[in-house]
């Protein structure tokens, strides 16, 4: 029973949620996190052992509360859920941001006119050139999900890295790129100046039904160049917690976009 | 030499996702927040106390009608069912607005009201009955 693997404070605020699909989604959120992170440590820590704490911008972390540093491993997670799928990335010593969405996802606002409001003008322009709705609507959600993933991948909150602060460029061969305009960097302003393009970047379709966004930061040391190879050393299981768990990176499930 | 073997372990990055579907035969799980941190904070300026209907507990200066709008446009964009409660109380993060949904409100208030909203007040808002309050400040500042 997933609920039972919950914190008492998980439990309370699952159930807060507002109805009863809701409220399986938070369960089964925490069961998800906390199970996978098990696994991570060889299954030494029990799934109902973790404890969390968050970040002083509200980011979740992993609080490790044993006094013997052999119980701790450095692992990083964030989750991500839509209507039908929920998404939990780990990494083991960097930070990482990931987003999903529903591909057909159709927002009730005009794309550009949310474009216009959030994004830079530069992605903006980009949108903009694309003459097939289906095509831009498409692209906008991507857009969308590598934002959000590096915004959670960063920890400092919506505030911390507004979307209209930063630009990330979708290129052919060279994948994914941010830049964060020049004059942030300058900005006296404290809320910005915490913007650093050293991220890296990967955006794969799911099941083509759902596009997936991953932020995890630059390690300079590595230079995998991909060869052939998911990015970042990706890997994608399909998971039921307690009940399946398949490898689905490399298979058509996981159709990698750059 | 440890250390190569130590990085590929370290840049190995793995993703698990659950299809939400499978579990107890449910059809669908609205979204949450995506951010999963809080960007709505706590500190709402608490204003001048009025006759507090009696569905409040704080003291809230936002007019009745200015939340039952406020409703009806959550409501509406979320796509949630019509007998499905939402009330001034009610805060977003548990009706599973994600960061999409979250601006696309801001916008339709924006539309519904004629008033612009800063970045920043937009974060303060824990509540429906946060935004509605915002609003009739902002409606009330723009007419002054």
């Amino acid at each position: 029973m997933y609920m039972d693997l919950l914190s008492p404070s998980e439990r309370k605020t699952a159930l807060s949620m507002n109805g009863e699909k809701l409220q399986k989604g938070a369960v089964l959120s925490r069961a998800l996190v906390r199970t996978t992170l098990s696994r991570y440590t060889d299954c030494k820590v029990d799934p109902r052992s973790f404890e969390f704490k968050k970040n002083k911008f509200g980011k979740p972390e992993i609080l490790w509360q044993s006094d013997d540093s052999r119980m701790e491993w450095p692992l990083h997670f964030n989750i991500s859920h839509t209507s039908s799928l929920i998404a939990c990335g780990i990494t083991m010593d960097t930070p990482i941001g990931i987003d999903i969405e529903e591909k057909t996802r159709k927002p009730a606002k005009n794309i550009l006119s949310l474009a216009r409001r959030y994004f830079t003008p530069s992605e903006v322009d980009y949108l903009a050139k694309i003459p097939d709705p289906d095509a831009q609507h498409k692209e906008f959600i991507k857009l969308w999900t590598l934002k959000e993933a590096y915004v959670k991948a960063l920890g400092r909150g919506f505030s911390g890295a507004p979307f209209n602060k930063f630009s990330i460029v979708l290129v052919a061969k060279n994948g994914i790129r941010i830049s964060v305009a020049p004059k942030v960097l300058k900005d006296s302003d404290s809320s910005c100046d915490c913007l650093s393009e050293n991220w890296q970047f990967a955006l794969a379709e799911l099941n083509s039904s759902h596009y997936m966004a991953i932020c995890i930061e630059d390690d300079l040391r590595s230079s995998d160049s991909g060869n052939g190879r998911l990015p970042l050393g990706l890997k994608v299981w399909k998971t039921v917690p307690f009940l399946e768990d398949t490898l689905v990176s490399g298979s058509e499930a996981v159709t990698l976009i750059s | 030499m440890a250390a190569p073997v130590a990085t590929a372990v370290a840049r190995s990055s793995v993703l698990t996702y659950s299809s939400a579907l499978r579990v107890q035969g449910m059809d669908a799980v609205s979204f949450r927040v995506s951010a999963s941190f809080p960007r709505l904070r706590a500190s709402f300026p608490s204003i001048r106390v009025q006759r507090i209907p009696r569905r409040f507990q704080v003291s809230c200066s936002a007019k009745q009608e200015t939340i039952e709008k406020v409703c009806e446009i959550v409501k509406g964009q979320l796509a949630l069912p019509e007998d499905s409660t939402v009330t001034g109380e009610t805060k977003f993060v548990d009706l599973g607005a994600d960061s999409l949904d979250t601006v696309e409100i801001v916008m339709g208030l924006e539309e519904a009201f004629q008033i612009s909203v800063d970045e920043s007040s937009a974060q303060e808002i824990q509540t429906v009955g946060d935004a509605a309050a915002l609003i009739d400040k902002l409606i009330a500042d723009k007419d002054a």
